[in-house]
């Protein structure tokens, strides 16, 4: 029905920095440096001890936010601002209230040169991988967390993206909806190979999800460790060696953690 | 089947009945909790009635006012007036609201003018509107325009500038390149409902800003229906045009309320 155009481009960090000034014209280090490279279609998790600069890394990926600096490049080009190729999926949602669930959909479709019969197909298939095909008119206030977010995702990925940001999509539900909703997004994931950048406070979520998880260290955030997961999906985490690579990560971000404290600490006395 | 279906039918049938009545049965409640006391002031203080007649005596000089028709006309040379400045209010309030409220300097350069105006009541305005426009429409409907015009205005600019960023960043990810078309596809439906309290607001002290108005410098309107009430020491005419301005001014709010509720879509 629809024809994947974009598969996942490749995404390379050089040097990335964000200083961020504050009103009182006092500096904070945010990131970096950090370099990555993401390959074509890579499932690239990213945890971090709060407040280390995640949020910060992806802004720049989107675009909002220039890097003090370093480079971002998406397929050898520079990010100039955000683009529909960089689509994203927002922590708490970000859906258009005064929109029908379709509606929201359709969103990005737009401004597209899309025929409105084609915008109309793509948002409804979108919508059938999320489940949600029946809900099309309803309106976002009629819905749980868990199908707003399904929303969010649909709208996400309607656009065709090469690159998809996900700042701790899963962070506001239940466990059990968050279980399912992992399990979807790996489904059309692996349907429509894009390159994900994903950012969790949850290990086993990483675990579940990644090709590979980078940890990062306490804020200015740099690359801890990197580790790359092979297990074949779907995955059970409480496999011997997935539950090792848990309390490793864990053991990791511990560490990080308790430098965190310590430094505001240090500050606040 | 057929044993579980007649009690889950009579309670939906229930459930209709008492949605019905349930969001007017306070208000009648409260009217008519007013009227006994009422009642029972004139029973027990027995007052001349051009001070205060009993209830009964206003309700026939009601269906007197209402069948010569001097109610209709009043009535409607109010709402005429209150809707015409209203609208205009609407016209000019909400466009610049819109823009105040997403440019910084645009705000920045107006707003001490609308600070240094607002604290200044329409009702203070009378004196200058008759002094300028005469006892004709032109002043009335500039004094109600006073008064439509600010509730308008800060809640425009209000509803904008407190758009969610992250509607905005969703925007910007989704296509909306352009300031402008970030400002129409995000902005404008994001401030709605916000806008909708302004116009809401708005024709409240529209409509109370027309009876002060009318009690000043006019010939129709119900406004003047309780003035001339005064003049002729006919106490159940003054009660007449209050109680019309009551239940106007009430029916209006609650026809907002329900296109709100109907129409317009808030987050969370
Ligand atoms: N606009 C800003 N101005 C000043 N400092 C900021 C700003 N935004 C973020 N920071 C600071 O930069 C650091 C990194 O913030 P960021 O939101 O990227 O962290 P995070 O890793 O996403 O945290 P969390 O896991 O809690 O979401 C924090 O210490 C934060 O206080
Ligand atoms: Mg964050």
């Amino acid at each position: 029905m629809t024809t994947v155009t974009n598969i996942g481009k490749p995404l390379r960090i050089c040097g990335l920095t964000k200083t961020y000034e504050t009103r009182t014209g006092e500096r904070v280090e945010a990131l970096g440096p950090i370099s990555v490279e993401v390959e074509r279609g890579e499932f690239l998790v990213v945890v971090g001890p709060t407040g280390c600069g995640k949020s910060t890394l992806l802004q720049i990926l989107a675009g909002f936010l220039e890097p003090t600096d370093g480079k971002a490049l998406v397929d050898g080009q520079p990010i100039t601002g955000p683009s529909l190729d960089r689509s994203m999926v927002f922590q708490n949602y970000a859906l258009f209230p005064w929109l029908s669930v379709l509606d929201n959909v359709k969103f990005g479709l737009r401004r597209r040169s899309i025929p409105r019969r084609l915008q109309h197909e793509i948002a409804l298939r979108q919508l059938m991988l999320v489940g949600l095909l029946d809900f099309a008119d309803k309106n976002i206030d009629e819905l749980s967390g868990g199908m707003k977010q399904r929303v969010a995702i649909a709208r996400a990925f309607a656009v065709d993206p090469s690159v998809m940001l996900m700042d701790e999509p899963f962070g506001a539900l239940d466990a059990l909806t968050r279980r399912f909703l992992q399990r979807e997004l790996l489904h059309i994931w692996r349907e429509q190979q894009r390159t994900v950048v994903f950012i969790t406070h949850s290990v086993s979520e990483a675990i579940f999800l990644a090709d590979r998880i980078l940890v990062m260290s306490a804020r200015p955030g740099r690359i801890k460790a990197e580790w790359r997961v092979e297990a074949p999906h779907p995955r059970d985490v409480t496999t011997d060696p997935l539950r090792r690579l848990e309390n490793q990560i864990y053991a990791l971000l511990d560490e990080e953690l308790a430098e965190a404290f310590a430094w505001e600490r240090h500050i606040g006395g | 089947m057929s044993v579980a279906s007649p009690p889950t039918a009579r309670r939906a049938s229930e459930r209709g009945w008492f949605a019905g009545t349930a969001r007017v049965r306070p208000f009648l409640y409260a009217a008519v909790v007013m009227l006994v006391v009422w009642q029972i002031v004139v029973m027990i203080t027995r007052p001349d009635p051009s001070v205060l007649p009993p209830p009964i005596d206003v309700a026939l000089t009601f269906g007197h006012l209402l069948r010569d028709g001097e109610l209709g006309l009043d009535t409607a040379y109010s709402l005429g007036r209150v809707l015409c400045a209203w609208l205009f209010s609407a016209i000019v309030a909400i466009p610049l609201g819109l823009l105040m409220g997403n440019s910084r300097s645009l705000e920045k350069t107006i707003n001490p003018f609308v600070e240094l105006l607002r604290p200044i009541s329409p009702l203070a305005w009378i004196p200058m509107a008759i002094l300028w426009f005469g006892i004709g429409e032109l002043g009335k409907v500039f004094v109600v325009f006073i008064g439509t015009f600010f509730p308008i205005l800060l809640s425009t600019i209000g509803g904008v500038k407190e758009v969610d960023p992250v509607l905005l960043h969703a925007g910007q990810v989704f296509g909306c390149t352009s300031r402008i078309s970030l400002f129409r596809r995000v902005v404008v439906p994001a401030a709605m409902p916000s806008i909708f309290v302004g116009l809401r607001v708005a024709f409240g002290t529209g409509w109370a800003a027309i009876i002060a108005a009318e009690l000043v410098a006019a010939h129709t309107g119900l406004g003047y229906l309780i003035a001339n009430g005064m003049d002729i020491l006919r106490a159940d005419q003054v009660l007449v045009g209050m109680i019309a301005i009551g239940v106007l001014g009430f029916l209006f709010d609650s026809f907002f309320r329900y296109l709100q509720g109907r129409y317009v879509r808030t987050a969370r």
